[in-house]
């Protein structure tokens, strides 16, 4: 295990250099360029410009200098916030879009094994009808939807949060932003615990202890959860993946200064380094979600081996 | 989002033959001391006990160095940091800034007398030399500033040293002593004061630059002359500032503390106004103004803007090489309705390149503005069928997404459609391709829109001189050129104005764009915050003019 792990690890080089290459090749081709302003700038301003950025070296220089550059531990400076560099803007922005999805994932998780466990148990009950609604209301509506909402319920209606905004950590600028991605993810979680639950207590090897006489309790907890657990783990590395996503939105619309605004404001100001910088953060946390997600299947499924 | 602030470009040639003769006419012009016009708290008004403001802002500014700057929400902190030699007050006229007075020796060199008392935040003296330091830093190559030219070109050597064939050091600005600072420019620039009161125009503490490289921006390190000093900047959260005690005129300050938001959803904007987290939302989302002013009807604020929505012709392209085309396609467009009823936010219909509120020349409309629609359309038809355009004819109309340029646009679409027969394909696109496909003249009919950088006609004529790097429609009048060559060597301001008005005439029966409204800013301000004005048709206030009412 360890070997594969290690060798999972070493395949992230060859992933980084093709993302980074094809990022380059895309945003170069990309119509409009950092210094496209409102206000034209002068051929002199932008020939300046061009070589305060290094832009008015080729293409391949580029690609190289940043590789050394990145080497380097170095992103680069960006061009839509001049005054910060890569390094300065990720460092700032990534705790608190950590803190929000990775809260938002392990409530989910929590949150929606219980659910479904509860509605595969109770099957066609008022309590699975219930999750299934609700499972049904979290994957219909956009969060760009639920989010107003609940700023209208918790801000402007009981006035018990504020409707955005973000001081240093304070909890009470979290519980928005986390609740709604909670809900959207509980939403697929709750779905798929159900249905991978349902499925397994009709398989052979429950009817079996069942037969054996053994609790339902029992059953659960010492049969039936681990291979259920194991589609949950398959959609728990997209669904973490798509919280990066689901930032954009809830980061805009609950004005919070993480990952998300900085990948909007990134691509549409054509700031190659931002963009760049954060696709590499992007590809280490997907390339680590996925060799995660992989190990804990051998550790759910026992005829999964490495 | 909109960058809000326009700029221009101007060549201004100068005969020297031409500039004897003004010299000789020239009368010594001596402003007299003026009130600098802070916070004026009128009689009866109760302050609250605490001074603090937030005022969203619109956007995350892309910098704090005043020579990097280039968009409304930045200059907005800026101007509140740092101190040019004059400003705009709360009803936007032109106050004495760090200078407390400022003559003309004669037509091309203005002296400014610095106040003895102004200081940077560490107590340092703010002396001529740091004006000169700023601005030629400003204009260096090295510094890559956008707005080198924008204003670099009004100082004497500006164009030359702006594109590094001078050194800095030949620039037409020159500390005479401690408070005396001397300004040299090619052409006669009366609206000097109004244009100096540019924060990019703004001193810089040459030392805390040194010391600290590029981080001098940074909370801790900025050392800056305005009325505040930054206290706290977090990236895509807020920038708090704190009152500046060493301000020379910190006794009128009202306000403690000032915090700026970067909240770019005008929905959430107005969410956080509502929930008592912001007291300045910066613009009203499209489509909410009506519904707004009945909600908040002493809150809503909405002020016109020194700005013009129009939309540019490629005039070199197939479909608009004739006039006749450009004029019966302006003709048509009912703006009455578009204002009223479409964008519906109080911005009022323009039938010129100039806006209502401009100095510098005549607001002048086209004559066929007080016709009658159907005497419009008629004559438009006749246009169309004497330049050989069929009903069913096609060109595309470019624009960026956004729901406001969209409704617009399908607006006139449906105007040209059912008024001329003429079918348009709307074409949206990102805002970067949009300013790139302009400016390489890679379209038809694009949308487009200009706000002034200061308040002189000159900041307009930009957008359709021959060789403006802002003229997106590439017509040229070489007689309107002329004329406002003209005007620029004049000190008379009547035949100064009298000429750009002429030029503008000019230009504007060639019909290189469709005017057709004046930009206004709809927004939300509590009604405790005093000395804000509707009359700021510059839409710049500093925070130093502001002071929150007992409530």
């Amino acid at each position: 295990m360890l070997a594969y792990t290690l060798r999972r690890l070493l395949a992230i080089v060859p992933t980084l250099l093709v993302v980074i290459a094809s990022v380059y090749v895309l945003l170069f081709s990309a119509p409009g360029g950092p210094f496209d302003s409102e206000k034209a700038v002068s051929a002199a301003v932008l020939a300046n410009l061009q070589a305060k950025y290094r832009l008015d070296l080729p293409l391949w220089q580029q690609y190289l200098h940043y590789l050394s550059n990145l080497l380097h531990g170095d992103l680069g400076a960006s061009f839509r916030y001049a005054d910060w560099s890569v390094n300065d803007l990720v460092a700032d922005a990534l705790p608190i879009s950590l803190t929000i999805g990775g809260t938002a994932i392990a409530l989910s998780l929590v949150i929606g094994v219980v659910l479904g466990s509860l509605a595969a148990l109770r099957q066609n009950s008022w309590i699975d009808v219930s999750v299934m609604l609700l499972g049904n209301l979290g994957s219909v509506f956009p969060s760009f939807v639920i989010a107003p909402v609940l700023v209208l319920i918790f801000s402007l209606w009981l006035r018990w949060l504020p409707s955005g905004g973000w001081n240093d950590f304070e909890p009470r600028f979290m519980i928005l932003p986390i609740a709604l991605l909670t809900f959207i993810n509980v939403a697929t979680i709750g779905r798929v615990m159900r249905g991978s639950l349902v499925e397994v207590l009709h398989s052979h090897f429950i009817r079996t202890a069942r037969a054996k006489g053994l609790s339902l309790r029992l059953i659960v907890v010492r049969h039936a959860l681990k291979p259920a657990l194991l589609p949950v783990v398959s959609v728990l590395g997209p669904l973490a993946i798509s919280s990066i996503t689901a930032a954009l939105v809830t980061e805009t619309v609950f004005s919070l200064p993480g990952i998300g605004r900085l990948v909007v404001n990134g691509a549409a100001n054509r700031d190659y380094t931002l963009i760049l910088g954060l696709v590499v953060l992007i590809t280490l946390v997907v390339v680590t979600l996925n060799l995660i997600v992989d190990l804990l299947y051998a550790v759910l499924d026992p005829r999964i081996r490495y | 989002m909109k960058n809000l602030l326009g700029a221009v470009t101007l060549e201004l040639p100068v005969s020297r033959g031409c500039l004897k003769f003004i010299m000789l006419f020239f009368m010594v012009n001596t402003l007299g001391l003026q009130q600098p016009g802070a916070a004026v708290v009128p009689a009866g008004v109760t302050l609250h006990s605490t001074q603090t403001i937030i005022r969203n802002n619109g956007s995350e500014p892309e910098s704090l160095d005043p020579a990097l700057i280039e968009s409304a929400g930045a200059a907005n902190i800026v101007r509140d940091l740092f101190e040019p030699l004059t400003a705009n007050d709360a009803r936007g006229k032109i106050v004495p800034g760090v200078a407390e007075r400022w003559s003309q020796s004669d037509a091309l060199t203005w002296v400014f007398k610095l106040r003895p008392n102004a200081k940077w935040s560490n107590g340092d003296p703010v002396v001529a030399q740091d004006f000169v330091f700023g601005i030629r830093r400003l204009l260096d190559p090295k510094t890559a500033s956008k707005y080198a030219h924008t204003f670099g070109d009004f100082f004497a050597n500006g164009k030359d040293v702006a594109n590094g064939k001078k050194p800095v050091s030949e620039l037409g600005i020159k500390a005479i002593d401690k408070t005396t600072l001397e300004i040299r420019t090619e052409t006669p620039i009366t609206f000097m004061p109004g244009l100096l009161a540019n924060p990019n125009l703004a001193p810089i503490h040459s030392k805390a630059l040194e010391t600290h490289g590029k981080d001098w921006t940074k909370p801790g390190n900025l050392v800056s002359n305005g009325a505040f000093v930054l206290k706290q900047w977090q990236v895509n959260s807020k920038v708090i500032l704190e009152k500046n005690p060493q301000y020379w005129d910190a006794l009128q300050v009202q306000l403690n503390q000032v915090t700026y938001l970067p909240v770019e959803d005008g929905n959430a904007d107005v969410k956080l106004f509502e929930t008592g987290e912001n007291d300045w939302v910066y613009q009203l989302p499209p489509g909410s103004f009506e519904k707004t002013l009945q909600k908040y009807p002493a809150e809503t604020r909405n002020s016109p803007m020194l700005g013009l929505r129009y939309y540019s012709f490629q005039t070199q392209s197939a479909f608009f090489r004739d006039v006749r085309v450009r004029k019966a396609l302006s003709m048509v467009i009912d703006r009455d309705l578009l204002s009223q009823r479409v964008t519906a936010d109080g911005q009022t219909p323009a039938y010129g390149l100039f806006v209502k509120g401009l100095e510098g020349a005549e607001v002048a409309a086209y004559d066929w503005a007080q016709w009658p629609m159907a005497k419009r359309v008629a004559d438009a038809k006749l246009l169309l069928q004497e330049a050989g355009v069929k009903p069913g004819a096609k060109f595309t109309f470019i624009y960026n997404t956004s729901d406001y340029h969209k409704k617009m646009a399908i607006f006139a679409a449906s105007e040209w459609k059912t008024k001329l027969g003429l079918q348009v394909e709307l074409e949206a696109m990102e805002f970067k391709v949009l300013l790139k496909r302009r400016h390489d003249g890679n379209f038809e009919m694009a949308r487009n829109g200009w706000i002034a950088d200061y308040n002189d006609a000159t900041t307009f004529l930009a957008l359709v001189k021959c060789d403006s790097d802002q003229n997106n429609n590439f017509n040229c009048n070489r007689e309107a050129e002329a004329l406002i060559q003209q005007g620029s060597q004049q000190t008379d301001p009547a035949k100064r104005s009298a000429l750009f008005t002429k030029a503008t005439e000019l230009v504007m029966a060639d019909y290189p764009i469709i005017p057709l409204l004046q930009y206004s800013l709809p927004r939300l301000v509590k009604s405790y915050v005093g000395g804000y004005s509707t009359e700021n048709v510059m839409d710049r206030f500093r925070s130093k003019d502001l002071y929150i009412i007992k409530h």
